[in-house]
């Protein structure tokens, strides 16, 4: 482990997200069972392991859409503050991307995306979409900027998905599962968005299933087994020289020769 | 048959009488039965056990009520409590008694069709819990339950004919009323219908069009 923690910090960027011995119990479940970790700004961390070993759990409770049982999260220095309002301040400052989308239905696609900077931030509405117009172009989707998310492929959406959630002008982007619920010739259009994100320094903790995208985009990987992270360290070292037994019978799971 | 179609114009202030009151009555038992219809419904999905038995209780009798017994109860039996009720409020309370279960289960069923991603996403962007409602929620509750709240509407506007039984003189009693007068039974029912589709048509088709406008895809 000191091995690669002297590789990481050779980084040298100071950390944003910090888990501390995180537990998270639903019922008499435990989903998160000490999960200690650090995320650099900057960096780009993937998140993987078999189904059900607490990844989604993870990123739900960074930003506090689930309260942890046990342990700390620290964020920019700060633990994950209790109450609504406070919990607020901090939500704005990430943004999360759904396997599912959720892009609102009943809004077009630049209003999903101004909705947010103008009800929270108090952005005036000029300025909103000119802000949209430039995440649209961002993500490529000028075009669609009236189209209703119902009128646009799985690809199209998670786009606008993305920009919605840049449009708050977040630190930290928890992305679970982007591209597991598209069909596989809309896979590619968004992990380009998301590589280009990285290319400009976002810091990104990202779930995901798409083990070329961890290996070529993040600069460290996290593998997660029975809501514990059994094995961490930068991509080639996972991929290549994995040193639990659990982490290798996981990536030949998904098919990565080790 | 000879047929005198003048008669209906001879009704013309009663026939007018009884419009109005059939859309008061119809506005008046909407406007008790929304709010109604909605607190129920947060009755209903609250974490408060007792609140939610109550509100399961009042639903499932007041479904199941014939309107007619329920103003005939109220009309008849309350007195005997020691309250009474005129005519035209005894039609509102039945009515609205009845509505407001309709609504809070139409209403139920839009709040609890929309995913819980829905939530996770605006709350996700900062939003509070009442911005989440009023931006997010509500908005495509309400589109979602258009269609069943208007079937609503339009059956309220035809049943508030049963509380003619009580001699609220709304459309239906005071045409009842000028046939038993004129024995011209033909040309006052006819007037009667006529009356009742040229005020229901146009609602029928405001509410396509309403649901055409609002429809939301997903
Ligand atoms: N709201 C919940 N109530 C009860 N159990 C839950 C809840 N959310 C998650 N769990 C359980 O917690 C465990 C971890 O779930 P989580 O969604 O974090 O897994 P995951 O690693 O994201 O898996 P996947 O790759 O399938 O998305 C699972 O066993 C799941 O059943
Ligand atoms: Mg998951």
């Amino acid at each position: 482990m000191s091995r690669m923690d002297h590789q990481r910090n050779a980084i040298g960027k100071p950390p944003i997200v910090t888990y501390n011995n995180v537990e998270k119990c639903y019922g008499d479940f435990t989903a998160l069972n000490g999960v200690t970790a650090e995320v650099n700004r900057g960096e780009v961390v993937c998140l993987i392991g078999p189904s059900g070993s607490g990844k989604s759990t993870l990123l739900r409770c960074t930003n506090a859409l689930e309260q942890i049982n046990g342990g700390e999260i620290i964020f920019d220095g700060a633990p994950l503050p209790k109450g609504e309002n406070n919990v607020r301040l901090v939500r704005r400052r990430m943004g999360m991307v759904f396997q599912s989308f959720e892009l609102f239905p009943h809004m077009t696609a630049i209003e999903n995306i101004n909705c947010a900077p103008v009800t929270v931030l108090g952005m005036p509405k000029r300025e909103a979409e000119e802000l949209s117009y430039s995440l649209l172009k961002k993500v490529g989707l000028v075009e669609k900027a009236h189209s209703y998310p119902s009128m646009l492929s799985g690809g199209q959406q998670q786009r606008i998905a993305i920009a919605r959630a840049l449009a708050m002008g977040p630190e930290v982007m928890l992305f679970d599962e982007p591209t597991s619920a598209l069909d596989p010739e809309t896979v590619g259009e968004v992990l380009s968005v998301m590589s280009d994100l990285a290319g400009e320094g976002m810091t990104m903790i990202v779930v995901t299933h798409e083990m070329s995208f961890a290996r070529r985009v993040s600069d460290w990987i996290m593998v997660f087994d029975k809501g514990r992270v059994i094995e961490e360290g930068r991509p080639d070292n996972i991929f290549k020289h994995p040193t639990e037994g659990r982490t290798k019978e996981f990536l030949r799971h998904v098919g990565v020769e080790v | 048959m000879n047929l005198d179609w003048s008669i209906v114009w001879e009704y013309r202030w009663a026939f007018l009488f009884g419009v109005m009151n059939t859309v008061l009555l119809a506005v008046v038992t909407m406007l008790v039965a929304i709010p109604g219809g909605i607190v129920i419904m947060l009755m209903r999905n609250s974490p408060v056990r007792a609140l939610r038995g109550i509100a399961t209780v009042y639903v499932e009798t007041f479904r199941a009520t014939p309107l007619i017994l329920l103003v005939y109860w109220i009309f008849y039996v309350m007195p005997r409590f020691g309250v009474h009720l005129p005519p035209f409020l005894t039609g509102v309370v039945a009515l609205s008694l009845i509505v407001s279960a309709y609504n809070s289960e139409t209403f139920r069923a839009g709040v609890n069709s929309i995913r819980k991603g829905q939530s996770d996403a605006g709350l996700a962007l900062g939003m509070s819990k009442w911005q989440l409602q009023v931006k997010v929620i509500l908005p495509q509750a309400l589109r979602r339950v258009l269609p069943a709240f208007s079937n609503t509407w339009v059956s309220l506007f035809k049943d508030t004919s049963l509380v003619s039984v009580i001699a609220v003189s709304e459309l239906s009693y005071v045409s009842l009323q000028a046939r038993a007068e004129s024995f011209r039974i033909f040309e006052i029912l006819t007037a009667m219908a006529a009356i009742y589709w040229c005020l229901g048509y146009p609602q029928a088709k405001l509410v396509d069009w309403l649901n055409r406008k609002y429809e939301v895809k997903e």
